[in-house]
């Protein structure tokens, strides 16, 4: 049994960094080759249709920022690095373009190279504002000690003028409500059964399984139980902090399924770390969460996220760490809905379904659209019968993380999502719909707060067609 | 499991899917990119379509009748667009001469101004790509007999963009005139030149011309036909025509998988069964009953050249390949251009040398088919459509 010990950030119970090589060597290759840049066409779809481009004059763009300077940078030319800084790494640049350029892993390594975080960031201030929104763990931490104080505190005029001003964090911007602290208690099914939309005060620390009555089932080293019927849940700070009852509900929905929910104390996934310039300490948490993941991937056990975010991490650049259990993170992680399709179409999953008489309008992700799979929540929820939900397809949320909590960039923000908001409200107005679904915490908080709708995850109409409490 | 999975998302691969879609299929379109509809400017080229049909092995040829009926299916398609069967428009060019062809967007039909005698040119402040001086001479040059001004307009609310030294891309001014402030300054420059004596007719670059009501209102409240233009790419009215297509798949509860390859296709007895795709993490494996190739050409990628032969990507399907002759002439006939999948009446591809059908559920699309040219023939989207729409009827 694991215990949670992410407080200190250099006390936790990671591994020394492995000597030992392992995982994907892909990233060797790219750094050392400037593999891609030849097959950029120069074509200019990328910034066409980058929404920081389109909004903010002063951002040369993916193409400009990837692939050609790029080169500038091959010959050791540098660009401006403050520019760097607003590439929201939302990934739109890779999935549009024809010629499969991996613009962003450019940009985010000329950003690692000219330290761009502390370009963007010279004054303390900002480096401290870049640390704290870096850390969606210490701000949620602070949070869920005592979460009504918190909210009350960081909802007042004066709090927030005070953030902006001593840390540069918007005084509008949607922070995003803390709740307690995400728990599973060991043998919990019967808990997590009941009302969970209350924050349940569960708060036993260390890894969590909610076999019914199976004390040790969590225990990966435990041989009973069959792997088959397990899988491991990566929550994800924004449920870890924010959102406990969604997190109770893809538990309930995956047991419904008959699976045994395994969750060990993870930390903190790494995007916003890397986001904010902080890239090794997103790979010390890499590292920590491969840790705690290893005896699970030996056994075929699947990763489950119900964040995009934390799920194209642990997809895209868990595989790049060099230890061994990186081999297999990419294979075995699956998004909520794409694990649940699987099941579909094996026949396996569960489709007792009570109506559910709602319109809905979902709001794909950008990083779901990155990881390549569609919009299998999308699929899922068509098969449940009631349900009506059309797909908004209105560009990016702006929010990306904690960009939008930045002063200096949360107008920019509400810019880049101007256009979702508008077709949000325009339908609830001619009441096509009466809720936003979409997987992502940050796009859920932009939503609302651009547009006043009621943003949801999808998972809560599943549960609610499985007659598990539900979201509507 | 889907009815129709179809590989790549250009011209032939939304109509495709869009027409399975409207026919009660469950579709998923499968694309590495976006296609090259943002390059093409939003017109539609038919080409000779009677004397191509002649042409043996030309797509028109086996398409039949579906090139007319995928005209006008376009049509009622997308109701920005104009066109009569048989019949060329003329739309004007980035640089400002006159091109002929048959489908295009009503904002863009030149036909105004050759009924014009005094033409002004709008001149949108920073506009990228566009030269004023160049266009100025060669509408002169196309309507000898009219007068042709240019008139600056000065938006404010690019203050900025001038600011950072970067003139402003024709993407950001189409999608700013829609907004509420570019609604207003559109129409407060447009009354303002119509007010003027000497103007019967617009030219407006940079002008939305698809989806996009707020400005088709202010333009319908003007006594002054006012002409849009094409661009160079990434155009902003080919990538409308795009969004707009990709909005319908949806609409109709098709799925768009957008930013990913589809690696290979598992091939089972003449049959394709599973199309494999590169996730992040992991491949996914796709099953369906029929597929749609519409992987496009050299520029799409459906086909690639190495030093010594042409490869198709998807399926390593055997291709014609015209032998090469050409090269002298850099402007002539391009082989290569020829070269690309043949297929039987119902699309399906076959063995150049021996006419065998290969795969019995996949259907070949576009600009991956053999035995034409857009370039020399004029008929990139009339193909592209026509192919299309008759894959989307045998899905
Ligand atoms: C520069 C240019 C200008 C043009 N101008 C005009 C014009 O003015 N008028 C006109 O009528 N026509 C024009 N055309 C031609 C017209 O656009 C094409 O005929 C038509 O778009 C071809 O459509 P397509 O769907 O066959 O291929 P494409 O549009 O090339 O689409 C193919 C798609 O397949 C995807 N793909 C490739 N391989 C894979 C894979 N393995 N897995 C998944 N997806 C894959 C590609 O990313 C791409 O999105 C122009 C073309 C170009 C290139
Ligand atoms: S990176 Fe891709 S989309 Fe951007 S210019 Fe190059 S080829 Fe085009
Ligand atoms: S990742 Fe997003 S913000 Fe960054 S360059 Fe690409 S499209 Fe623009």
């Amino acid at each position: 049994m694991y215990t949670q010990t992410q407080w200190g950030e250099e006390g936790g119970p990671g591994p020394k960094p492995a000597a030992e090589p392992g995982g994907d060597d892909s990233h060797r290759q790219e750094c050392g080759d400037p593999a891609g840049l030849d097959a950029c066409v120069k074509c200019g779809i990328c910034t066409a249709h980058c929404p920081v481009a389109r909004a903010y004059a002063p951002f040369p763009g993916p193409k400009n920022l990837g692939p050609d300077a790029e080169r500038l940078r091959l010959e050791g030319v540098a660009l401006d690095p403050g520019c760097l800084a607003y590439c929201t790494n939302c990934k739109t640049c890779e999935v549009v373009c024809p010629s499969g350029v991996r613009i962003t892993d450019m940009i985010l390594r000329a950003r690692r190279q000219q330290g761009s975080a502390q370009a963007e960031s010279a004054k303390s201030r900002l480096r401290i504002r870049d640390h704290v929104l870096g850390r969606a763990e210490y701000l949620g931490r602070l949070g869920t000690v005592w979460p009504e104080f918190t909210n009350t505190v960081l909802a007042t005029k004066l709090t927030r003028r005070l953030l902006q001003k001593a840390l540069g964090i918007s005084a509008e911007a949607p922070l995003p409500k803390y709740k307690k602290r995400f728990r599973l208690e060991k043998g919990s099914a019967a808990e997590l059964t009941s009302e969970s939309g209350q924050n349940g005060g569960k708060s036993v620390e260390g890894t969590g399984s909610s076999s019914m009555g199976r004390g040790a089932a969590g225990d990966p080293s435990a041989g009973n139980g069959s792997a088959s019927k397990q899988v491991v849940y990566f929550p994800g700070c924004f449920v870890n902090y924010n959102d406990e009852a969604t997190g109770l509900a893809v538990i309930r929905v995956l047991e419904h399924n008959g699976f045994e929910v395994i969750v060990p104390g993870f930390h903190c996934c790494g995007v916003p770390l890397t986001a904010n310039g902080r890239f090794r300490e997103a790979e010390g948490n890499a590292r920590r969460n491969l840790a705690l993941m290893e005896p699970y991937l030996e056994r075929g056990i699947p990763i489950i996220t119900s964040c995009t975010s934390c799920g194209l991490a642990l997809k895209e650049d868990y595989p790049r760490i060099r230890v061994p259990a990186a081999k297999r993170i990419g294979a075995q992680t699956y998004d909520l809905f794409e694990f649940l399709w699987l099941l579909h179409e094996r026949g396996e999953l569960k489709e007792d379904f009570l109506e559910v008489r709602v319109p809905l309008a979902y709001h794909a992700p950008c990083h779901l659209k990155a990881q390549g799979i569609g919009t299998p929540s999308l699929r899922i929820l068509r098969l449940i019968p009631g349900v009506k939900a059309e797909e908004l397809d209105a560009g990016c949320c702006g929010l990306s993380g904690s960009f939008g909590f930045k002063a200096e960039k949360y107008e920019l923000s509400l810019q880049i999502g101007h256009a979702l908001f508008q077709r949000v409200r325009q339908g609830m107005r001619e009441g096509k719909f009466k809720a936003v679904i979409t997987e992502c915490g940050g796009c859920q908080v932009q939503i609302a707060q651009g547009s006043g709708a009621r943003s949801l995850h999808p998972v809560w109409i599943l549960a609610q067609a499985y007659g598990l409490g539900g979201g509507t | 499991m889907w009815d129709g999975l179809v590989i790549g998302g250009g011209l032939a691969g939304l109509i495709a899917g869009i027409r399975a879609l409207e026919r009660g299929k469950k579709i998923l379109i499968v694309s590495e990119g976006v296609g090259s509809l943002a390059f093409a400017g939003g017109v539609l080229d038919f080409g000779r379509v009677r004397e191509l049909r002649r042409l043996e092995k030309h797509p028109y040829a086996y398409v039949g009748e579906m090139a007319e009926r995928a005209f006008s299916y376009f049509l009622q398609l997308n109701p920005a667009y104009t066109g009569t069967w048989g019949r060329r428009g003329s739309v004007l060019t980035p640089l400002g001469t006159l091109r002929e062809t048959e489908l295009l967007p009503r904002r863009l039909d030149a036909s105004p101004l050759f009924k014009a005698n005094k033409i002004v040119v709008a001149v949108p402040g920073g506009l990228k790509d566009f030269f004023p001086e160049i266009v100025k001479a060669n509408l002169q040059k196309e309507f000898p007999s009219g007068n042709v001004r240019l008139k600056k307009l000065s938006v404010e609310e690019f203050a900025d963009w001038r600011a950072a030294g970067k003139s402003i891309p024709g993407t950001v001014y189409a999608e700013f005139w829609g907004t509420e402030r570019g609604n207003t300054a559109l129409k407060r420059h447009i009354c303002e030149i119509a007010g003027e004596a000497d103007s019967e007719a617009i030219v407006f670059p940079g002008l939305p011309a698809i989806g996009c009501p707020e400005v088709d209102e202010v333009l319908a409240g003007i006594s002054l036909p006012v002409v849009g233009m094409t661009s160079f790419p990434p155009s902003a009215i080919g990538l409308a025509l795009y969004e707009s297509l990709t909005r319908r798949v949806k609409a109709l509860g098709g799925e768009l998988l957008i930013g990913v390859g589809v690696e290979r296709v598992e091939v089972e007895s003449a049959r394709a069964r599973r199309a494999i795709v590169r996730s992040k993490g992991k491949e996914t494996a796709l099953t369906a009953e029929t597929f749609v190739l519409a992987t496009g050409g050299f520029l799409g990628r459906g086909l690639v050249a190495t030093p010594d032969d042409v490869r198709e990507t998807v399926f390593g399907l055997p291709l014609h390949v015209p032998p090469l002759r050409g090269g002298k002439d850099f402007l002539g006939e391009q082989p290569y251009a020829r070269a690309g999948i043949e297929v039987d009446r119902h699309l399906r591809p076959c063995d150049p040398a021996t006419g065998e059908v290969l795969l019995e559920n996949v259907f070949a699309a576009g600009r991956i088919l053999a035995h034409w040219d857009p370039w020399l023939e004029h008929c990139g989207g009339g193909v592209s459509l026509s192919s299309g729409l008759l894959a989307g009827e045998l899905l």
